[in-house]
């Protein structure tokens, strides 16, 4: 007979592994830019609004917008990716399983994205989120709850920021729900936004990962630098509502009507296209920019 | 009591504690009942759904909007890595001849028909094959489940599908009898997978990127509800073709499921 000993071991190591392991998403990722390239590596035209059902408000932040801003208030400057912009926006990520030495448990992700070093937790131990006058970052509190393969993800405490970076911006309203499912070497990101302050109804939206084992991911730098002098020492550089001399440029490179570029809801719709009105200007007969972009060397 | 009379209550009291906890570990394959009646016949695809997929539902385009909503400019082929021969070919691209020629769906076969704006309608055909029409350029594919890999029809727009409910990640190579010592939480499968050969050489957007017909697409459906209450599904879309891509092509395409058929509105193929 075997010995009841090495039973109890077996038992023992079986009853204890019932919470011990995940899917595991720990590792180095390259994010695909086989969407949206141009939007997301050398960044987004001006007046760009297509694909967001923004609301005026945001339509008005985006019009007075302009990038001497960046330039001269320090404040702009270095101002990280949020949760949200940073899983859209560019580069790679690490992510690190921690682990709760005495049980084994695993008790959140650590997500590392080097535009401007983010450090994000995913908390997994069922901890409440903190009550709203708690204090907003860039990263905000994020939870995690699995569903089958799925890992569900809500983000809350979030400073305000952008979702695009031609200045639409977002609200430290907004609530950040994700849903991370690996297939094989594969990460998809759901990403579903609702910001009450700056959209219509939830942004859906999804990106991939591709593991990627033999990078490091690298340190961030940035660096606070006045490169214009400030008309006057607390101007912010601005156009005034409707004098934003470069909001439809983007209608003649791609013959565009400049209707679609205002964004919305409804035209996310695939109806849109029946009433959507013709170019002001014809489209080029040959595209002329951005033609290949793929990746940081075919876009930059 | 003897010591090995001890240890044996031992054992029967920690698998007493045990087997709750094993029995609760999220991430049994659907249907598994550990201790429970013997094995039946095997599901149907249908019946072994761990999600449901049918409906109708619309794709929100949140994204690629100018080259999903418009024909773009002949050479925009921004986002998709074509090589130096995909480049060329697509320069070449001739919406007449096409027409001429009668090949206006050659940007609405497989590869591309779920980046088209348009309303998706899903059924299951039989109790093996899961149906997906579409209304843009009124297409219908075939999702064949338990089927072999390969079939001697013709090539086709949609080719020949064979889908699985996708089995949990794990270790290259480990089966379920090494799992001790951990558990299973998290790795319950609920996509569907599918893989699409047979194709009929076509394009991925209107204005002639192209794929070959030795183009292979793998597929991964993925259902979410949200707490507004919505329910959507993703589809990341994974499409090898040396032919004319540089690497392995990648998008992930998001729909949103409507309470009614509304906007269901099937459409021709078209060119331009």
């Amino acid at each position: 007979m075997r010995s009841p000993s090495f039973l109890l071991i077996v038992v023992w190591a079986l009853a204890a592994g019932t919470a011990g392991a995940q899917v595991d998403f720990s590792g180095e990722w390259s994010p695909l830019y086989h969407e949206d390239a141009a939007d997301r590596i050398p960044g987004p035209e001006i007046g760009d609004y297509t694909a967001l059902p923004l609301n005026d408000a945001a339509r008005m932040r985006g019009d007075t917008f302009q990038a001497d801003r960046l330039s001269m208030v320090m404040q702009y400057q270095c101002r990280p990716h949020s949760a949200d912009y940073g899983l859209r926006g560019l580069g790679n990520m690490r992510i690190d399983k921690e682990i709760e030495p005495l049980h084994q448990k695993l008790i959140a992700f650590k997500t590392y994205m080097p535009a401007w070093g983010s450090v994000r937790t995913i908390w997994l131990d069922g901890r409440p989120h903190p009550p709203e006058y708690a204090e907003h970052t860039f990263q905000g509190f994020s939870t995690g709850v699995w569903d089958g393969n799925q890992l569900t993800i809500t983000t809350t405490h979030l400073k305000a920021n952008y979702h695009r970076r031609n200045e639409v911006p977002s609200s430290d309203k907004r609530t950040l729900v994700e849903h991370w499912v690996r297939h094989g070497d594969l990460l998809t990101v759901v990403t579903w936004v609702d910001d009450p302050v700056y959209f219509t109804e939830p942004l859906v939206r999804s990106q991939s990962w591709l593991l990627d084992p033999g990078q490091q991911v690298p340190q961030f730098y940035c660096e606070y630098v006045t490169e214009l002098p400030p008309v006057t020492e607390d101007s912010v550089p601005h156009y005034l509502p409707g004098t934003n001399p470069n909001l439809t440029e983007i209608a003649g490179w791609y013959g565009l009507p400049t209707e679609v570029l205002r964004g919305g809801a409804e035209k996310m719709l695939p109806e849109y296209r029946k009433r959507m009105p013709r170019p002001e200007k014809p489209a080029p007969a040959m595209c002329e920019r951005m033609c290949n972009c793929t990746d940081f060397r075919s876009c930059l | 009591m003897s010591k090995q009379q001890r240890n044996l209550h031992s054992l029967v009291a920690i698998v007493c504690c045990a087997l709750p906890a094993l029995a609760g570990a999220q991430g049994r394959a659907p249907g598994g009942s550990p201790g429970g009646p013997p094995p039946g016949p095997p599901k149907t695809a249908r019946e072994a759904a761990p999600v449901d997929l049918t409906g109708t539902w619309v794709s929100i385009v949140s994204e690629d909007w100018r080259w999903r909503m418009l024909t773009p400019t002949r050479g925009d082929f921004q986002s998709i890595p074509l090589n130096a021969e995909g480049k060329r070919v697509g320069l070449a691209w001739d919406a007449a001849r096409d027409e001429m020629l009668g090949l206006q769906c050659k940007s609405f076969g497989a590869p591309a028909i779920m980046r088209v704006p348009g309303r998706v309608r899903i059924s299951w055909q039989d109790d093996q094959t899961l149906k997906i029409e579409t209304d843009a350029g009124t297409q219908t594919r075939l999702l064949h489940f338990n089927a072999p890999p390969t079939t001697t029809e013709d090539r086709s727009w949609q080719g020949y599908s064979v889908a699985n409910w996708e089995r949990p990640v794990r270790g290259r190579g480990v089966g379920e009898g090494l799992s001790i010592f951990v558990g299973n939480i998290g790795r319950a499968g609920r996509s569907l997978e599918v893989t699409t050969t047979n194709l009929r050489e076509g394009y991925y957007r209107r204005n002639g990127p192209p794929y070959s017909a030795d183009a292979q697409m793998q597929e991964y459906f993925d259902y979410h509800k949200e707490p507004n209450g919505d329910e959507w599904f993703t589809v990341t879309t994974v499409i090898t073709d040396p032919k004319y891509l540089q690497g392995p092509f990648v998008t992930s395409t998001d729909f949103k499921k409507q309470k009614t058929a509304a906007g269901w509105d099937p459409t021709p193929c078209t060119s331009r």
